[in-house]
C-alpha cells in the first residue's frame, strides 16, 4: 500500500485534507485505528487483511470532524456505511474525500460520494453461507425455542455498548437507551433490558444496517447480534426488493407513501 | 404539588346502569395529588360545569380529569369551562368512561375496576400537563387556481365572487381546457362553446382575478393560509399592453404547417398563433420551438407586420412571486391517442381517431366547419364505428378504471354524426352503458331508439385496412358471442381519460398525493372529496378523476366553497397539540443529529431544517424543526425518531410513559 502512503501525504502536504483516517499496525498483531495529520506520519499507514474494523464510525465524531476535512481509507463496507451516512446528512463532498480499496486491494480516489455510491452499487449485499444457515436454522425453530434461543444468547450482555460504538450508524448524541426521561428501555442488563436493548438496536438498524458485522466483532462475548440486523437484512429484501445504501433515494423505513400498504398489521 | 379534581359523570344512566360510579369517584379521592373528586349525573349540565368551575376555585385545582363520555363528544365543553374558571384548558382530561367501558361491559365489579382504571391514568397524566396556547396563523386572503379550464374558471370565479382575490394560471395561450374543444355536450347538446365563452370573458373582465396564461407554477413553499409561490410565466415574445389582438401578424407568418393543438393535429396553425378564434386572451404567442426567426435565425416578418410593434423576440420568461392563503388545481385530464393501440393499427390509420378529433369535426369552429368528413381523403363516411373503453377497464393495458366520460360522449358523438349524416350507419362496440346521471340514461336511449344507432356488446379485437375501408373485427357477446365484421369509413377510440402530463412533477411542488394512475388523490374518497392532504389546497375538475362538465363545475363550486370559508377568517386558531423538536442549551443545541430521516416521514411534510448558525454566519449544526402550521400532530415523528428528540405538545413521551406505568400499577 505504498501508493495509499503516498496519496495521504500528498493530501496532507497541500493542506487538501486535515487528517487522514487508516489504519495501523497494533499490539498482539491487531490493527488499530490511525489518524494522521502530519504528512511525515503517513508512513505509518498499512492496510492487509486483518483490517477489518469499520472506519466509518469516526467520521461522525465531533473530535475528528473538527480537525476539518477528512481523508478516509475505504474498504467496501465503508464506503456503504459512508452512503448511508451521507443520505443521513452526516457527511458531504466538503467535509470527506475517500480512499477506496477495491475488494481486489487497489487503490481508488473518488472526486465525490456520488462517485463512491455508483462503485459500491456494482456489489450487491450478500449475507454469507456460515450465517445464512443459521439465519435458516432459526427461521425453522418454534416460537417458543426461538424464544429461549435468543433468551440464551442475549442473557450473558451487559451492556458495555461496545457493539453502538462500533457501529457507523450508532452516531446519535444521545441514544434512546441514554434517554431516561422517561427511561423507555430499562437501564439493567436483566432478561427483560437486554431483549428490548436489541430488538431497539435491530429496528433502528433496519434499512440502514450495511451488515458490516463491526457489531459482532466488537462484542468481547461474541454474542450474535448481527443475526438480529441480517434477518432484517432479509426482511428488507422481501419487502423492499434488493437494499443498496443511496444518497438520493427514499429511505427505507422512514419515507411515508400515502400507498403503503400496511399489510405488517395482521 | 399537584391539585387535582376528578369528576365522575353518570351520564344519566349511561355510564352508572353499569359502573358504581360513587365508588369510582370515592377511589379517586385517595389517590396521590387528587384534592376533590366527586360524582354527577351530567357533567355537561350546566349545574355540572359549576360544579367543576367552583372546584377550581375554592380549591385551587391544578388539573382536572372529567370521566364522561368521549372527549370527541365534549372535551372542548370542559376544556371551556376550566378556562372560564380560570385554569389553562389544556389541564384538562376526558376519560371516557362511557364508549371505552360502560357500553361495552357488563354491570359487575370489574366494571367499575376498569372506570377506576381509566381515571388513574389520566390522573397521572395530567400531573405532566403543560400549559399550551392555541395556534394563531394569519390567513392571506388570495387564492391561486392552477389550470384555467371550465374548473378552474369555476372556481376562480366563485372565489372572485366572494369578494376575494384570486390569481388564475393556465399553462396554454388560452384558458377554456377541453371544454372549449368540445363541439356540443351531453346530455342537452347545448353548443360548448356558446356556453364556455362568456365565463372565459368575465374571468378576464373580473376586477378580482389576475390571469396568467402561458404561465405555470414554478414552487410552491408554506402552508395552509400562507403560501409562498413562484410563477413562471413563459415569454410569449410579445408585449400584451401594446398589442390589440389585430391577428395581422398570424396571417403573415410563413410558418403555418403546425399541427393545431386546438385542432388535435386535424389542422394547421402558424407558429405566431391565437388558438381558437374566441381565445381569451385572444392576443397571439410565438411557439418557438417551431418560429423561423428562434429556428433559423432569420425571418421576423410578424415583427415588421405589426402595426403597434408589440413583437419582442428577446422577451425572457418571467418569474412571479406571490403570497396566496389557498390554492385550488384544476390542471384536468388528457386521453389516450391511437397510437397507444397496436390492434387498432399504431395511430397508422388517419381515419382511426380520438373522440376528441371527433369533437372537432363536429365543431362549428372545426377544421371541416363541422361536417363530418374524414381525415385521409375528406369524404363523408357512410359506415362509422366507434369503439367504447378503448385502453380504459383493462388491466392488461394499465388502466383498469372506467374512464366514465365516454360512454356519454359516444352517444353523443353517434347521434350527432347521425345529425348531420342522414344516409350514414353508426355502429356502437361497447361493454356495458354507464349512463348514471340525470337525463343520461333517457339521452343514450334516444341515440339508439330515435337516431337509430346500432348498439353492438363486445370488443373489438382488431382493425385494419383494406381498399381504402377500415375492416373491424368484432364479437357479438349477446349474440353468443357471433363474429361480427363491419367495413367502416372511419372508427372513433373512446381512449381512455388519463392523468394530465406533468401531473407527477406538480403533485410533488405541491406536496399533495396522487393516486397509482396519477391522478390527485381527495384526502377522503366521500366525506373530503375536494380536499387534499395539505390543508388548504383543494381539487377541483378532471385532475382528481375522469369527470363530466357537471361534476367539474360541481366540484369546483365545493372547492370555492372550502376556500370562502377559509378567507372568512382573518387568523386560524389550531389545536396546540402538534411535535416539538426539543432545543437545548449549546453547543447542543439539540439532542436531534439531524439525519432528517423524520423529514420524508412526516405524511404532512411538516418537518423543516433549521440551520444554527454562529455570529460569523457560519452553520454550526442543521437540526430538525416542526413548522406549526403544517403539523398535524399524527405523531409519525415521535415513534421515529432514534434519538427521542421531539415530542407531541400534551402526549409526551413522559406524558405516555406515566400512562403506561398507572395501568400497571406502578404507582
Ligand atoms: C371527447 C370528449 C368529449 C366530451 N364531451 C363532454 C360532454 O359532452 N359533456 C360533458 O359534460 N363533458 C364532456 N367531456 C368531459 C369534459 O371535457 C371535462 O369534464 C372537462 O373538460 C373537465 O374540465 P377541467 O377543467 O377539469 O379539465 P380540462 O378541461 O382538462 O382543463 C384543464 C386546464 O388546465 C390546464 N393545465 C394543465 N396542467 C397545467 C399546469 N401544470 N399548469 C397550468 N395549467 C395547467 C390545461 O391547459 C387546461 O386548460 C368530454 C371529454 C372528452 C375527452
Ligand atoms: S457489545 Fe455485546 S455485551 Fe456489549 S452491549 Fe453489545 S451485545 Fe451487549
Ligand atoms: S429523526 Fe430525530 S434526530 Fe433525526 S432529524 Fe428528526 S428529530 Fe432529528
Ligand atoms: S406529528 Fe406527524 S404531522 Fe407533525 S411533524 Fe410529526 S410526523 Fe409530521
Amino acid at each position: 500500500m505504498d501508493d495509499l502512503r503516498k496519496r495521504a501525504k500528498e493530501l496532507l502536504e497541500t493542506s487538501a485534507v486535515k487528517v487522514v483516517i487508516g489504519y495501523e499496525q497494533g499490539t498482539a498483531n491487531k490493527t488499530r485505528a490511525l489518524f494522521v495529520e502530519k504528512a511525515e506520519d503517513a508512513d505509518c499507514l498499512i492496510f492487509d487483511s486483518r483490517c477489518v474494523q469499520n472506519l466509518a464510525t469516526y467520521v461522525t465524531k465531533r473530535e475528528v470532524k473538527d480537525k476539518g476535512k477528512m481523508a478516509i481509507t475505504a474498504t467496501l463496507p465503508v464506503m456503504r456505511s459512508i452512503i448511508q451516512l451521507a443520505s443521513e446528512f452526516q457527511v458531504n463532498d466538503n467535509n470527506l474525500l475517500v480512499l477506496g480499496i477495491t475488494p481486489e486491494s487497489k487503490l481508488v480516489e473518488f472526486k465525490n460520494l456520488s462517485e463512491v455510491e455508483t462503485f459500491v452499487h456494482q456489489y450487491q449485499i450478500e449475507i454469507d453461507a456460515k450465517n445464512k444457515e443459521m439465519l435458516d436454522k432459526i427461521a425453522k425453530m418454534t416460537q417458543a425455542e426461538r424464544w429461549k434461543f435468543w433468551i440464551d444468547e442475549l442473557s450473558p450482555c451487559f451492556k458495555c455498548y461496545a457493539c453502538r460504538a462500533a457501529c457507523p450508524m450508532c452516531y446519535c448524541h444521545r441514544c434512546t437507551v441514554d434517554f431516561n426521561q422517561p427511561q423507555w428501555i430499562p437501564v439493567p442488563s436483566h432478561e427483560l433490558g437486554n431483549l428490548e436493548w436489541h430488538i431497539m438496536r435491530a429496528i433502528h438498524l433496519t434499512g440502514r444496517c450495511i451488515d458490516c458485522d463491526a457489531c459482532y466483532n466488537a462484542c468481547p462475548l461474541a454474542i450474535p447480534i448481527n443475526l438480529l440486523t441480517k434477518r432484517m437484512l432479509e426482511d428488507v429484501k422481501i419487502n423492499f426488493g434488493s437494499y443498496q445504501p443511496s444518497i438520493k433515494a427514499d429511505h427505507l423505513m422512514s419515507t411515508y407513501k400515502p400507498d403503503d400498504k400496511e399489510n405488517f398489521i395482521q | 404539588m399537584s391539585k387535582i379534581g376528578v369528576f365522575v359523570c353518570h351520564c344519566g344512566e349511561n355510564i352508572s346502569a353499569t359502573v358504581d360510579c360513587a365508588k369510582v369517584a370515592e377511589t379517586a379521592s385517595k389517590y396521590d395529588g387528587v384534592a376533590f373528586s366527586v360524582d354527577y349525573k351530567y357533567m355537561c349540565s350546566d349545574p355540572g360545569q359549576s360544579l367543576i368551575k367552583s372546584a377550581i376555585a375554592e380549591k385551587g385545582l391544578t388539573g382536572v380529569v372529567v370521566a364522561a363520555c368521549s372527549p370527541r363528544m365534549h372535551e372542548p365543553t370542559f376544556r371551556k369551562a376550566c378556562a372560564e374558571a380560570g385554569l389553562n384548558p389544556y389541564m384538562c382530561e376526558m376519560a371516557n368512561l362511557r364508549e371505552h367501558c360502560s357500553w361495552v361491559h357488563e354491570k359487575g365489579e370489574a366494571t367499575t375496576e376498569k372506570a377506576t382504571d381509566l381515571v388513574r391514568i389520566l390522573v397521572e397524566k395530567v400531573k405532566y400537563n403543560q400549559s399550551l396556547n392555541e395556534i394563531r396563523v394569519p390567513v392571506t386572503k388570495t387564492a391561486l387556481v392552477i389550470g384555467g379550464g371550465i374548473a378552474g374558471i369555476q372556481a376562480s370565479l366563485d372565489i372572485a365572487n366572494t369578494g376575494h382575490k384570486v390569481i388564475l394560471i393556465e399553462k396554454d395561450p388560452s384558458i377554456g381546457g377541453h371544454m372549449s374543444q368540445l363541439s356540443e355536450t351531453f346530455p342537452t347538446l347545448d353548443c360548448s362553446q356558446c356556453i364556455l365563452t362568456p365565463r372565459m370573458v368575465e374571468v378576464a373582465q373580473h376586477p378580482n382575478i389576475t390571469l396568467y396564461t402561458y404561465a405555470e407554477l414554478e414552487s410552491l413553499e408554506g402552508f395552509i393560509g400562507n403560501f409562498k409561490a413562484k410563477i413562471r410565466r413563459k415569454s410569449k415574445s410579445l408585449d400584451e399592453k401594446l398589442c390589440t389582438g389585430c391577428g395581422l401578424c398570424t396571417t403573415k407568418c410563413p410558418t403555418k404547417k403546425i399541427p393545431s393543438e386546438f385542432n388535435e393535429g386535424l389542422g394547421n396553425r402558424p407558429a405566431i398563433y391565437v388558438p381558437f378564434p374566441q381565445a381569451v386572451p385572444n392576443k397571439p404567442v410565438i411557439d418557438r420551438i417551431h418560429c423561423t426567426y428562434y429556428t433559423k435565425g432569420k425571418c421576423r416578418i410578424c415583427e415588421k407586420v405589426c402595426p403597434t410593434q408589440a413583437i419582442r423576440f428577446d422577451q425572457e420568461d418571467q418569474i412571479v412571486e406571490v403570497e396566496v392563503g389557498a390554492l385550488v388545481i384544476a390542471t384536468g385530464f388528457n386521453i389516450k391517442q391511437t397510437d397507444f393501440f397496436p390492434e387498432y393499427g399504431y395511430g397508422k390509420y388517419p381515419d382511426v381517431i380520438t373522440g376528441l378529433q371527433f369533437e372537432r369535426l363536429a365543431s362549428a369552429s372545426g377544421p371541416t366547419l363541422g361536417e363530418i368528413r374524414r381525415p385521409s381523403d375528406g369524404k363523408i363516411p357512410e359506415k362509422i364505428v366507434f369503439l367504447a373503453c378503448a385502453g380504459s377497464r383493462d388491466p392488461a393495458k394499465g388502466i383498469p378504471y372506467c374512464s366514465k366520460i365516454c360512454c356519454m360522449y359516444i352517444a353523443k358523438h353517434a347521434m350527432l354524426y347521425q345529425h348531420k349524416v342522414h344516409s350514414g350507419k353508426s355502429y356502437v362496440f361497447y361493454m356495458d352503458i354507464r349512463a348514471g346521471g340525470k337525463m343520461y340514461e333517457e339521452f343514450v336511449r334516444r341515440a339508439i331508439e330515435d337516431d337509430g344507432v346500432n348498439y353492438i356488446r363486445g370488443r373489438v379485437s382488431k382493425i385494419y385496412e383494406k381498399n381504402g375501408k377500415l375492416i373491424v373485427n368484432g364479437a357479438d357477446t349477446l349474440l353468443g358471442a357471433m363474429p361480427i365484421e363491419i367495413e367502416a369509413d372511419m372508427v372513433v377510440l373512446a381512449t381512455a381519460g388519463i392523468a394530465n402530463d406533468g401531473a407527477e412533477e406538480l403533485a410533488q411542488k405541491l406536496h399533495i398525493s396522487y393516486d397509482p394512475y396519477r391522478f390527485f388523490a381527495e384526502a377522503h374518497p366521500k366525506l373530503k372529496p375536494v380536499e387534499t392532504n395539505t390543508a388548504g389546497i383543494f381539487l377541483a375538475g378532471a385532475c382528481q378523476a375522469p369527470r363530466d362538465i357537471p361534476e367539474s363545475v360541481s366540484m369546483a363550486s365545493g372547492a370555492a366553497v372550502k376556500v370562502a370559508c377559509l378567507f372568512s377568517q382573518d387568523e386560524l386558531t389550531r389545536e396546540p397539540i402538534i411535535a416539538v423538536v426539543n432545543r437545548q442549551a449549546p453547543p447542543a443545541y439539540s439532542s436531534c443529529v439531524g439525519c432528517f430521516l423524520c423529514v420524508s416521514a412526516c405524511p404532512y411534510q411538516a418537518i423543516e431544517k433549521e440551520e444554527i448558525r454562529n455570529r460569523n454566519g457560519e452553520l454550526i449544526k442543521s437540526i430538525a424543526k416542526v413548522n406549526p402550521g403544517l403539523c398535524q400532530g399524527c405523531g409519525t415523528c415521535v415513534a421515529f425518531c432514534r434519538t427521542k428528540s421531539i415530542d407531541i405538545q400534551g402526549y409526551t413521551h413522559e406524558q405516555m410513559y406515566t400512562e403506561v406505568l398507572a395501568l400497571l400499577n406502578e404507582y
